[in-house]
């Protein structure tokens, strides 16, 4: 609580839920923590709640219980000053289908009265300098995709809200979309917060993770943190031609191990202690089929916690 | 407040560009006149009559507004109005709208406007459209010598003006369905049905009380000049007062909307 206290954060949500007309409680009591100058990952399957919570940290859902604070401000109470500083990009891109993609740039232009300059180059970030007369209509979707980023990055908002910014983009889109919003966050300290159900996506980019499932925060932290959960969950496994006398062996050697389907189990240890329980193994008579080190990834941790 | 207005009603007014919207109002203000050309200049054997007549720019005015009034005019106000409402469902722009640095009540002010200001332009075009449907016929023959009478400017200006407040509950009240309501076909077909209503409901003594009504009472007032003493109250006033009732609703209604998005 205290360190919470003294980092500062763009955005704070406090007892956050949501239920629907229909009576569905989407979220549940859902406390984020979004250091500012981070890159926040919200992590969680479909379905979780990851969109509900981000339209509820913008005011497109009324908020029914709970505080949003923005820049250390209430939203409720400072929406236009806050919305000012925000860029975002909710669900499917929000285009104009019948103009072009410098008009639909001029349209985020007049309301944010930002210099016209910045249409070109907002272009350029994304690489559409070229589309010309082409009405957004004939876009591809990683074109879609692109512009609507270029449409949040026009006013130069110190806060970023994507959610799932890389459906539709090709391998190299992915790639360059993680290095633009890299060289944002490090060269002018925006905050991004980024949506996605892809774990390999998240991982490779942010700092901090949230995870959420069925309307429950189950994890928020940084990136460091989940890793050490990786770490714990890994594990050794020795397969010898006899486990009973293996198992007593290692024992004999003070290590915590179990038995698993015919196979010792161990906690992850050094090199050295595995080649000294090799030694021992193979110096009283015993054959060793296997030694390998299982290392609990990133998903399977996100899928144990889903599940748990 | 009002340089945030005219930000806001700059990027409003991008949003209507080569939309049907658009294309509606210029071909609707066109059409009739066009029509009328058309016929003139295949019609050539009573121009000469018709140029001599020192009623010459009522008769025209009247006319060209004979079919506009009753059907073509709040036709076009109920699809203008629903069409230029639609853009943000149809693109799922409104939360893209909704997350600007804008208030809900400049957003919609500003929607408002657009919406009536390109009305103003279908009655500039339409008055335009009569004025060469008038000029472009004589052009064609030379045995048609123009009547000297000049245009009744402020009598044409004054109806203009009453077909334009008589419009403004249609337009009120579509834009109320169309923001409730994603579903284009709803403000559409709400649109009609008033529409085809007002057409029996003009015989009916209680007839003003449907404001599709209005532009028709005003073409046969145009005609009769008796009209207010006939139906026994003031169509424009009732407009007015329906544009702001209906207007007031559809604020409240799109302010409290609990998904903006």
């Amino acid at each position: 609580m205290l360190y919470k206290i003294m980092v500062k954060y763009c955005v704070q949500t406090n007892n956050l839920s949501h239920t629907f007309s229909s009576g569905e409680m989407v979220l549940k009591d859902i406390n984020l923590y979004v250091p500012e100058g981070s890159i926040y990952g919200f992590l969680g399957a479909n379905g979780a709640g990851k969109t509900t919570t981000l339209k509820l940290i913008l005011g497109l859902l009324k908020l029914q219980q709970g505080t949003v604070h923005i820049f250390g401000k209430l939203m409720a109470q400072h929406r236009l000053q806050i919305l000012q500083k925000i860029g975002s990009l909710i669900e499917s891109p929000s285009l104009y289908a019948h103009l072009t993609a410098i008009e639909n740039l001029q349209v985020m232009q007049k309301v944010f009265q930002c210099k016209k300059s910045r249409i070109t180059e907002a272009l350029q970030l994304v690489g559409l300098s070229d589309t010309g007369n082409k009405k957004v209509q004939h876009f591809s979707l990683g074109m879609k995709q692109r512009l609507s980023i270029a449409l949040s990055l026009l006013h130069q908002p110190s806060l970023l809200i994507l959610d799932e910014p890389t459906n539709g983009l090709d391998p190299t889109g992915i790639i360059e979309m993680r290095e633009l919003l890299r060289k944002l966050n490090q060269m002018q300290g925006i905050t991004i917060i980024i949506s996605s159900h892809l774990l390999s996506e998240i991982e490779k980019l942010v700092t901090h993770i949230g995870v959420i499932n069925k309307g429950n925060l189950l994890f928020q932290g940084t990136l460091q943190q989940l890793e050490q959960c990786q770490q714990q969950g890994s594990y050794t496994v020795i397969a010898t031609n006899n486990e009973v006398a293996a198992l007593r062996l290692i024992r004999n050697m003070d290590m915590a191990a179990t038995t698993q389907k015919g196979k010792i189990i161990l906690p992850v240890i050094s090199n050295e202690q595995l080649a000294a329980i090799n030694t021992q193994l193979v110096s009283n008579g015993l054959s060793v089929y296997e030694i390998t080190t299982v290392k609990n990834n990133l998903e399977t941790i996100f899928i144990n916690m889903i599940n748990s | 407040m009002i340089r945030s207005f005219i930000h806001c009603f700059k990027s409003e007014w991008l949003k209507t560009r080569r939309t049907t919207a658009f294309w509606l109002v210029v071909s609707g203000g066109l059409f009739i006149p066009a029509i009328l050309i058309a016929i003139r200049i295949i019609n050539s054997n009573e121009l000469v009559a018709i140029y001599k007549s020192i009623f010459f720019w009522e008769n025209l005015f009247s006319k060209s507004w004979q079919i506009m009034a009753v059907f073509l005019l709040p036709m076009g106000v109920i699809l203008s109005t629903s069409l230029l409402t639609q853009i943000e469902y149809r693109n799922n722009t409104w939360k893209q709208l909704h997350t600007t640095p804008q208030r809900y009540s400049l957003i919609f002010v500003t929607k408002l406007t657009v919406i009536l200001v390109m009305m103003l332009q279908f009655f500039v075009l339409f008055n335009l459209g009569i004025y060469l449907s008038g000029i472009i016929p004589a052009l064609f023959y030379n045995n048609i010598h123009f009547s000297a009478q000049p245009i009744p400017y402020m009598r044409f200006l004054k109806i203009n003006v009453q077909f334009f407040i008589d419009c403004l509950p249609i337009v009120a009240l579509q834009l109320l369905i169309a923001l409730q309501f994603k579903n284009f076909m709803i403000s559409l077909g709400a649109g009609i049905g008033l529409l085809v209503a007002s057409m029996f409901a003009v015989q009916w003594k209680y007839g003003y009380t449907i404001p599709y009504t209005y532009t028709t009472y005003n073409f046969l007032a145009m005609k009769t000049k008796e009209l207010q003493n006939i139906i026994g109250v003031n169509i424009h006033v009732m407009a007015i007062s329906y544009f702001v009732i209906i207007t007031v609703v559809s604020y409240v209604l799109y302010i409290y909307k609990s998904e903006k998005g």
